[in-house]
């Protein structure tokens, strides 16, 4: 019942969302095509690398093709959906969330829903496209990538509340908050056996981008689907979004509002 | 039964300058009481930076006090903020609940799946806040292009869509020209004599506070300096006066 | 033409100047670029010591591992200190700013080149510093003579006048087209992985190989950089070569589009 609530308030911000970028299709476009081609030179970085050394640690070309497609499906589903996390330092620091804390439900849930980005969706297409272009999954190892690329998703929204929320604390979160941000976004997109000892660590808690480019791509990339693996992932992705919205609450007692003169836009 | 009660109610701010500096604590609100009836209009004014905004951001739970106790209808405020703020109405002047780049239709339609209300009881709602807030004209335009006096409107309106018992008005009425300020106040006022809301109004100007309120609540440096009837005060500074200067000669 | 180049100087050191401050004054700032590269050298180090390990041999494209690193290290300093020029550019022609910098002693595209130059090679220099230390203490020193620093200090800064001629150009062509900033993407892209920002040059697919050698973006990044792990006089001369050739080619293009912009503002009228 209270989750049917949550899916008709998603859906009401939604239908807002689109009524607002329709209103500028061509930027929409362009920045569309921006993302992928962006993403087409990582992946021509990687075509080129495995063309000449075919298998590290076990990873071939399949793996990797697996990963960023996986990686961006899962970000740019994140992105394009709860695009305010994104920002969460910046909106804290200037005190924005007022207006969200004065409605029903979980503040999180309207601050998360409110702005969508629909150029993110340049990164889901682009994962898709290449996932079913250039790995040709199975029926079974398609519907395990949807389910994975929704638990990415939630591994992001988890990330991106808790280094946000360091906008509660310091007067210039921001810029830490970013660079937290870079090192997720680049450990996510290199393969996870590359690493050992405290770093896989830290890829499973502060930096959970074991959980982006570690799990899911070993879930995927066996011939028999590795639904432990799969598990595994999804467990991971709830700790992480558990941590984050209680790192966000608690960080609210010391949330301390602002003055700025702001439209929402 | 109280609409608002605040006792010793105080928060305190570390403000940082940068990321090496010590923060230094700052008192923004100094252990206040407010004693507030249901259906009573108080204006709660003071200089800038005075602890206006961040008494009535405790008050509906945006900020959690530092010290001393909140109700407001009965809830505390920052523990049962979900429960709460179905029940209260909430206009920031400075912070707009519409979205710029969309009619308020729209903002409308969605603040009705935020505060859930009953479809038939949220058209019959809106339609009539439409018709006494006068809206008809712009209700279609994109808000970015209102005028100030228009999306003030359609800002209060909004605020009232979920029958709030009380509403809390935060300088409504900032920026907006004396035209539409009258009646921006007119609407105020109207509304509160109507549907008995409890009125918690911040403004600079006097003449919203004259028009609107029957009490006076002075705050300044963090401490409630003045309590009392709009009336009671008149009498005890005289009628010539007239409540601008009064108000100057209080905060000073 | 005496006065011009003492102005020239003058206003190179004048804006190296105002870059050098510019990049001490946010402390968080570089505080964040030396957490960034910390980060990417790091997984470099951890992607490139486990190709070595599996390929088993020492070197690859005649680089030890440290060589690798410390190649990256460069390339992604050169990365990290590139400017926006292309879209200031255009804003000035749209804006028609264009007008009244010509009022200016200087050619307008040699000004954005110069004024370029000065700001990147400091902010280089500056991530440079940041970047050696980081692979110092990721796989220890390496042997450079003064011979190879030399040439690839020199090769260097004639990558930053062959990246900001391109930009200029790219900048300008926002007489003709909407939106310039999509072509600056592509550029963009292009050199990051035709140049060998990520993986030399050598180690590309043979098709490849022979078709960049016809592009000028090994030497805005590759020909440069090796040259410190390979110091080699003649292969200096042959960077230079193909950097002038490279160089010739984009000034042209840059002068005939930049006079075809003025044409047209004079006809509009400013």
């Amino acid at each position: 019942m209270k989750l049917f609530s949550y899916l008709k308030l998603a859906l009401a911000y939604f239908k807002l969302n689109v009524g607002i970028h329709s209103q500028y299709k061509a930027a929409f476009a362009w920045q569309f095509l921006a993302m992928v081609l962006n993403n087409c030179t990582w992946l021509a970085f990687w075509l080129i690398f495995f063309e000449r050394f075919p298998i590290i640690k076990g990873w071939g070309r399949q793996d990797i093709l697996t990963l960023w497609s996986l990686t961006s499906a899962g970000f740019g589903l994140s992105t394009a959906c709860f695009y305010n996390l994104h920002n969460l330092a910046l909106l804290i620091a200037r005190g924005e969330l007022d207006v969200w804390l004065t409605y029903p439900r979980n503040a999180v849930a309207h601050l998360a829903l409110a702005k969508m980005s629909p150029t993110a969706l340049g990164d889901l297409c682009f994962g898709y496209i290449v996932y079913l272009a250039l790995v040709r999954p199975d029926a079974a190892h398609l519907l395990a990538f949807i389910v994975l690329t929704i638990n990415i998703a939630l591994v992001f929204i988890g990330f991106n509340l808790m280094r946000g929320s360091l906008g509660f604390y310091f007067a210039q979160a921001e810029a830490i908050s970013e660079q937290w941000f870079f090192a997720m976004i680049t450990f996510s997109t290199y393969p996870s056996c590359l690493f050992e000892g405290l770093v896989k660590l830290i890829l499973f808690t502060l930096i959970p981008a074991g959980l982006v480019s570690g799990l899911p791509v070993e879930a995927l990339g066996m011939k028999e689907l590795r639904a432990d693996l799969i598990g595994l992932s999804f467990l991971g992705a709830l700790a992480i979004l558990a941590a984050g919205i209680g790192i966000f609450n608690f960080g609210l007692r010391s949330y301390q509002s602002g003055n700025l003169i702001e439209m929402r836009n | 039964m109280f609409a608002v009660q605040a006792e010793k109610l105080r928060k305190d701010f570390l403000v940082s300058s940068g990321l090496f500096q010590k923060s230094r604590l700052v008192r923004a609100v100094c252990d206040i009481d407010l004693h507030i009836k249901e259906g009573e209009a108080v204006a709660f004014i003071g200089p800038n930076g005075a602890g206006k905004s961040t008494t009535i951001k405790m008050l509906t739970g945006i900020l959690k006090p530092s010290s001393g106790k909140a109700r407001v209808l009965g809830l505390d405020p920052f523990r049962e903020r979900a429960k709460l703020v179905r029940q209260i109405g909430a206009v920031f002047g400075q912070r707009s609940q519409l979205w710029l780049h969309l009619p308020a239709r729209a903002s409308f339609d969605l603040l009705g799946e935020i505060y859930d209300l009953n479809k038939a009881d949220f058209k019959k709602q809106r339609d009539m806040l439409v018709d006494c807030f006068d809206l008809h004209a712009f209700f279609d335009t994109p808000v970015r292009k209102l005028s100030l006096g228009e999306r003030m409107r359609a800002e209060i309106a909004a605020s009232l869509l979920h029958k709030p018992r009380l509403l809390l008005l935060d300088e409504p009425t900032i920026g907006v020209d004396v035209v539409a300020r009258m009646r921006l106040r007119e609407l105020i006022s109207k509304w509160h004599k109507e549907e008995g809301m409890t009125i918690f109004l911040t403004s600079h100007d006097t003449g919203d506070i004259e028009s609107v309120a029957s009490r006076l609540i002075m705050i300044n440096h963090g401490r409630i300096t003045v309590d009392d009837t709009i009336d009671g005060l008149r009498a005890a500074h005289g009628q010539a006066d007239g409540l601008e200067s009064t108000i100057c000669k209080l905060f000073g | 033409m005496d006065s011009n180049l003492g102005c020239l100087r003058r206003q190179t050191l004048a804006v190296a100047w105002v870059a050098a401050r510019a990049n001490l004054a946010y402390p968080l700032e570089v505080l964040g670029r030396a957490g960034f590269l910390a980060v990417i050298l790091y997984i470099f180090l951890r992607l490139w010591q486990t190709t070595y390990e599996q390929s088993g041999s020492d070197k690859l494209a005649g680089l030890s591992l440290p060589d690798m690193i410390w190649y990256l290290s460069i390339t992604e300093a050169m990365w990290m200190s590139a400017p926006r020029l292309s879209q200031q550019i255009d804003q000035d022609v749209r804006s028609g700013n264009l007008s009244v910098l010509l009022l200016r002693p200087m050619a307008y595209p040699l000004y954005c080149l110069m004024s370029n130059l000065g700001e990147r090679s400091t902010r280089f220099l500056f991530n440079l510093l940041i970047s050696f230390s980081l692979a110092l203490l990721l796989v220890g020193p390496v042997k450079l003579c003064a011979e190879g620093a030399i040439m690839t200090g020199t090769a260097i800064l004639a990558a930053f006048i062959l990246d900001g001629l391109a930009h200029i150009l790219i900048g300008l062509t926002a007489i003709y087209f909407q939106d310039t900033s999509g072509l600056t993407l592509i550029y963009t892209r292009l050199t990051m992985i035709l140049g060998g920002m990520l993986i030399p040059i050598e180690l590309f697919p043979d098709w490849l190989r022979s078709l960049v050698k016809f592009l000028p973006f090994p030497y805005m990044m590759y020909e440069p950089v090796k040259l410190f792990a390979r110091p080699d006089w003649q292969e200096y001369l042959k960077v230079l070569g193909g950097q002038s050739l490279s160089a010739i080619v984009l000034t042209t293009l840059v002068a005939l589009v930049y006079r075809h912009a003025l044409s047209k503002i004079s006809t509009n009228g400013g």
